[in-house]
């Protein structure tokens, strides 16, 4: 909310620099996110009299004013204004003058005629938000007077008020904080409300004219008859209060009402008596009731929504907004001036629903001081008897009760040094909570307080305790050091899994990525019927992610329109499985384009990305008991289902064409973390180092090209020989060897851990397989 | 001088000066060959009076070892200087060779670091999930339906009614709800907002919870500990302040904000974490889940903290936009390797 510096002074003595006051108030857990100086010294702008006005010979829209700057001789200004007449006070700045928009006026020629400075409008001068026109000064202001005469300078400051102290939201409110702060009173005039007399005395309340039908809602309601107003402009003064804290005029009526509110934080709400039909009910509206609302909109209304009506219809959104059809309009001649106390926790769920906040709702919801409703209306009345001539009724017809205070808290001085950490004397507690309006009952060990009125935020004792380290100094109590040993937790084995996969990856080159679990509605989908939100912001954000490789491939899309020519990504990260997004841990790894980034002189086998680059990247991740099965996938050309230990954890494959946008093959994996390595053994143990040397043979072999590395494999391997101790594949090509066929090469590598073997012994070995090769594979065996 | 030792010194002489190695091999074969003048020698050993012969014979091994030593020495001189002059021709200032390398995020770079400093501090991690419940999210929290902070406007939701958490918070109701205390974890994980992207809002982003539950925890043991990390993370001299706010589950409530010469931000206090004194309806909320009286808030105390990883990954590596982090530009990964 934005407060006036000028405003709060009038209540409270403030630090001269506006700094000081951000500062006591932000340690204070008051932020100040924001000084901004308004109506600063403004020179060569001054108060100046139009004498007369003519059309502008060569365009539509202008006209060339003569006026009275209070020099004696006229000035000639072209204007592009029109809500003025002759005789008007309106800003004249002058040529040299620098406007707070930066604007510098000069002496300059307008479609040909000469203008002699620059008629302002408010917004021109940071006098308030109005564009529409020139500023009207008050026919009283001395002509030639400087503008800074009539708007003495202020500083608004731009204040975050946290969600629990309602009873900030408004100038008498802050100021009050800020003399508990700065331990001053808070000036007596405040306290004495409404400020000024009441004309004829207090009002005598009534039970007449308003009942409540819905007491919860609604605890207290009244309604004060104000007659013979005279709606119009609002005096300078006043207007100049509201703008400056950004709420713009509207009629002297509503803006008094508007003045209440940010004066004392009590909305309050003035229909045009006339067109209300009998007395006033305070009630839940009818299932689909419709009400035109002054934003001109129509709602349809719900059971639960709280309405002010007439004996007809919903004539105002309880606390959130009045109606069209009542609202105070020029002709009206009689009000009705309401001031309530509405529940909090219905007028949010009111604005929510109907999607309609307001600043009558906002501060509704965050709880206004039920002490300060009558008080409100006395002010809104006092001011408008003076500034629009009403004549207020002697009585004010009221339903229900204002809600008794908080109850009281009790603190114990002992717990409050135990959550704060340092002992501070009850003495200093006591003063602390004195300053923010507590009474204390009782003298003892555990004192009790009393709460005052407006803080209804105050409930426990932790919530007294706050109060007094806000006050005392955060800052003034010495950090602690209380590190304690903690056993780890499955989290930590599980982030340290997490961790090494990361690390054994981005040493293999490939570079980690974190998309957003949440995708787009134009993502490629992988597994269908990805979880949907409800209420999705943007088209980005739409469904839950079912699977990595739609943030993958949108992460190559990207750097191939960069014109990035390696892209190896992998991800870690939670998916969230459709139908009822169970979370899993998912893998994803991405390869495209060159296996080398760039050309090296020492690095001649420059290859694209292939398969086995994947593979080899799974693989490296030390799975117990993988494998690789051709598969199914709809998105896949060579399919491939990964396994560990017999139970499907993933796939790999490469794309099919036309799904991405990048030139060249794109091969893909995803794995579920937990289901491949989740019963992972971290736990390593040492093996006595072989003594006994080995013994290397190769074999050579050309096979028909439908014969797999694995048939071969298992034919080297089983029936198991007990001295083959490793089998390597070294060299596979199907050129120059006739169609349908292909060449492979392995090395044998013979051991006994126990002895040195003899060249006999192998010899015989290698035969066997040798022979069944030839026997089960028909391979082709070559010297 | 006895005309074995003129040998030996004409010997030495030549092959100091042979130029080559083959004009050490003809030096070699001229002396020690079978032919060679050494080698006659020996034979002429059968010739000497036998009074004679071990003195000769004593005097030749010496001649034939020195000379066969100055052979080997130039030799080696020989080769080494072969490998210096191969050698010299290499270009040094040549590009070493390359492996391919891969790195880590640098939102995965920021959580490591801190994870690290909180684990050093003896926090053990805990975990729960990105699709939650009103209940764990806000309820629990002591943010009942109708409060002012209980934002369903900038909270996903499910089909089903359940939501994506709005802070990782939610973890420090499921750690309580799963051990009684003492209890001191840290939680990382990913927290969503329905809010307008921008250069400093994402609708995903990270967060670290922290939560201790133990005897007389206090606001000075809160302070100590993140004062601990933040001078961690962001160097010695770092400047913390920590400033009264307010969070329905934390009462008192603070935030905090540092300054240190580190940053790229200079001296401007920056806001990087949300904390303070766990609030006694949030033990009374878990109590009543637990069905017993395990977190008893006149018995037990504790701190908690959000920290946002990636607002604090901008700050420490002046990154001006949150949403490079999840476009994953190699040009950008490349910058944190």
């Amino acid at each position: 909310m934005k407060f006036s510096v000028n405003w709060l002074r009038e209540f409270v003595d403030l630090p001269k620099e506006p700094e000081e006051i951000a500062d006591l108030l932000t340690r204070a857990g008051v932020e100040t996110k924001g000084i901004e100086t308004r109506g600063a010294k403004i020179d060569q702008v001054f108060v100046s009299q139009i004498t007369t006005s003519s059309r502008h010979p060569n365009a539509d829209r202008l006209t060339v004013c003569e006026v009275d700057d209070g020099s004696g001789t006229k000035r000639q200004i072209v204007c592009g204004a029109t809500n003025y007449k002759v005789g008007d006070k309106v800003p004249l700045a002058l040529p040299g003058a620098k406007l707070p928009n930066g604007t510098e006026i000069r002496k300059s020629k307008l479609r040909g005629v000469e203008s002699e400075g620059m008629l302002c409008s408010a917004i021109e001068l940071g006098l308030g938000q109005d564009a529409a026109g020139l500023l009207l000064l008050p026919p009283e202001a001395k002509i030639g007077a400087p503008i800074g005469d009539l708007f003495p300078a202020d500083t608004i400051l731009d204040v975050e008020i946290t969600p629990n102290r309602g009873d900030l939201l408004s100038h008498f409110g802050l100021a009050r904080e800020i003399a508990a702060l700065s331990n001053q009173r808070i000036a007596e005039q405040a306290l004495r409300l409404p400020f000024g007399k009441m004309a004829g005395g207090a009002p005598a309340l009534r039970k007449k004219g308003v009942t409540i039908s819905a007491l919860r809602e609604c605890p207290f309601f009244s309604a004060r008859k104000i007659d013979n107003v005279k709606v119009g402009p609002t005096p300078q003064w006043l207007r100049a209060k509201i703008e400056s804290v950004g709420i713009r005029s509207i009629n002297n009526i509503v803006d008094i009402s508007n003045f209440v509110m940010l004066e004392l934080g009590q909305p309050t709400h003035a229909f045009d008596a006339g067109k209300l039909k009998g007395d006033i009910d305070v009630r839940l509206a009818r299932d689909g009731e419709k009400f035109l609302a002054l934003d001109g909109k129509t709602y349809s209304l719900k059971p639960d929504n709280l309405v002010v009506a007439d004996q007809e219809r919903a004539v105002g959104i309880a606390g959130v907004m009045g109606g069209e059809e009542t609202g105070v309009t020029e002709s009206t001649k009689n009000i009705l001036l309401e001031s309530a106390y509405f529940l909090p926790a219905s007028v949010r769920r009111t604005a929510r629903n109907l999607n309609l906040p307001s600043d009558a709702s906002y501060r509704f919801e965050r709880g206004v001081d039920p002490q300060i409703v009558l008080r409100a209306s006395h002010r809104a009345t006092e001011l408008i008897r003076e500034i629009a001539s009403g004549t207020p009724t002697k009585e004010i017809g009221t339903a229900g009760k204002v809600p008794g205070n908080p109850a009281d808290v009790s603190l114990s001085y002992e717990k409050c040094d135990r959550v704060v950490g340092i002992a501070i004397k009850p003495k200093t507690i006591d003063e602390i909570l004195t300053r923010f309006g507590l009474r204390k009952m009782s003298a003892t060990k555990t004192a009790k307080w009393k709460i005052p009125s407006y803080r209804r935020d105050l409930q426990r004792d932790v919530d007294l305790i706050e109060e007094v380290l806000r006050a005392y100094g955060v800052n003034k109590i010495q950090g602690n050091d209380r590190s304690r040993s903690t056993p780890s937790s499955g989290a930590d084995r599980s982030h340290d899994l997490e961790s090494a996969l990361h690390e054994r990856l981005s040493a293999r080159g490939l570079w980690e990525v974190r998309t957003s679990k949440l995708i787009s509605r134009s993502a490629i989908a992988f597994g269908d019927n990805a979880v949907n939100l409800r209420n999705p912001l943007t088209e980005d954000h739409v469904a839950l992610r079912p699977s990595l490789l739609t943030g993958l491939i949108t992460v190559l899309n990207r750097n191939v329109r960069a014109s990035i020519e390696r892209v190896a990504i992998f991800e870690v990260g939670r998916v969230f499985v459709p139908p009822e997004a169970r979370e899993e841990r998912h893998l994803g790894i991405l390869l495209w384009g060159n296996a080398i980034s760039a050309p090296h002189w020492r690095i001649t086998d420059v290859h694209p990305f292939d398969f086995f680059d994947l593979k080899g990247a799974i693989e490296s991740l030390a799975i117990a008991a993988i494998s690789f099965r051709r598969g199914d996938h709809a998105d896949l050309a060579l399919p491939t289902e990964i396994y560990a230990n017999e139970r499907a954890i993933g796939f790999a494959g490469q794309l099919r064409e036309g799904r991405v946008d990048a030139p060249g093959a794109v091969f893909v994996a995803e794995v579920d973390v937990d289901l491949a390595l989740g019963g992972a053994e971290l736990q390593k143990s040492f093996r006595e180092i072989e003594k006994f040397p080995t013994v290397t043979r190769d074999i050579a072999m050309i096979v028909p090209e439908e014969i797999s590395h694995a048939t071969i494999l298992s034919a080297i391997q089983e029936p198991k020989e007990p001295l083959l101790e490793s089998v390597e594949l070294f060299d596979l090509f199907t050129e120059q060897i006739g169609a349908a066929r292909k060449s492979l090469a392995y090395r044998l590598t013979y051991r006994d851990r126990s002895r040195t073997l003899t060249s006999e012994e192998v010899s015989a070995v290698h035969a066997k397989i040798r022979e069944r090769l030839q026997r089960d594979l028909g391979a082709e065996l070559r010297e | 001088m006895h005309p074995l030792e003129q040998l030996r010194d004409d010997a030495l002489r030549e092959i100091e000066s042979a130029r080559d190695e083959q004009a050490l091999e003809t030096a070699r074969v001229k002396y020690l060959g079978r032919s060679g003048s050494v080698s006659a020698w020996g034979e002429q050993m059968k010739t000497l009076a036998s009074e004679e012969k071990p003195i000769v014979g004593k005097l030749l091994n010496e001649v034939r070892s020195s000379v066969t030593a100055a052979i080997d020495l130039r030799a080696q001189q020989f080769r080494s200087q072969k490998e210096s002059d191969a050698l010299t021709k290499i270009d040094i200032s040549l590009p070493g060779t390359q492996h391919e390398i891969g790195a880590l995020h640098p939102l995965t770079q920021m959580l490591e670091r801190s994870i690290q400093i909180f684990r050093r501090m003896g926090f053990a991690l805990a975990d729960g999930p990105d699709v939650e419940d009103e209940w764990h999210c806000f309820d629990a929290l002591n943010t009942p339906p109708e409060h002012p902070a209980r934002n369903e406007q900038d909270t996903f939701y499910l089909p089903d009614g359940r939501l994506l958490r709005t802070h990782t918070s939610t973890v420090q109701i499921r750690a309580m709800q799963a051990g009684p205390p003492p209890i001191r974890v840290i939680a990382p994980g990913a927290a969503y907002r329905r809010d307008e992207v921008d250069a400093t809002h994402s609708a995903q982003f990270h967060q670290i919870e922290g939560l201790y539950v133990d005897k007389n925890v206090s606001v000075a043991d809160l302070k100590g500990t993140l004062e601990f990390f933040m001078r961690e993370l962001f160097g010695a001299d770092t400047a913390v302040q920590f400033r009264p706010h307010y969070f329905p589950f934390t009462e008192p409530s603070l935030e905090i904000y540092v300054k240190s010469k580190a940053l790229k931000k200079g001296e401007e206090w920056v806001e990087v974490c949300g904390c303070g004194v766990v609030h006694p309806a949030v033990f009374e909320a878990v109590n009543k889940a637990r069905g017993d009286k395990a977190y008893d808030p006149e018995k037990w105390s504790g701190y908690a903290f959000g920290l946002g990883m990636d607002r604090l990954a901008m700050i420490l590596f002046d990154i001006p936009d949150i949403r490079l982090f999840a476009q994953n530009d190699l040009r950008f990964l490349k910058q944190f390797a």
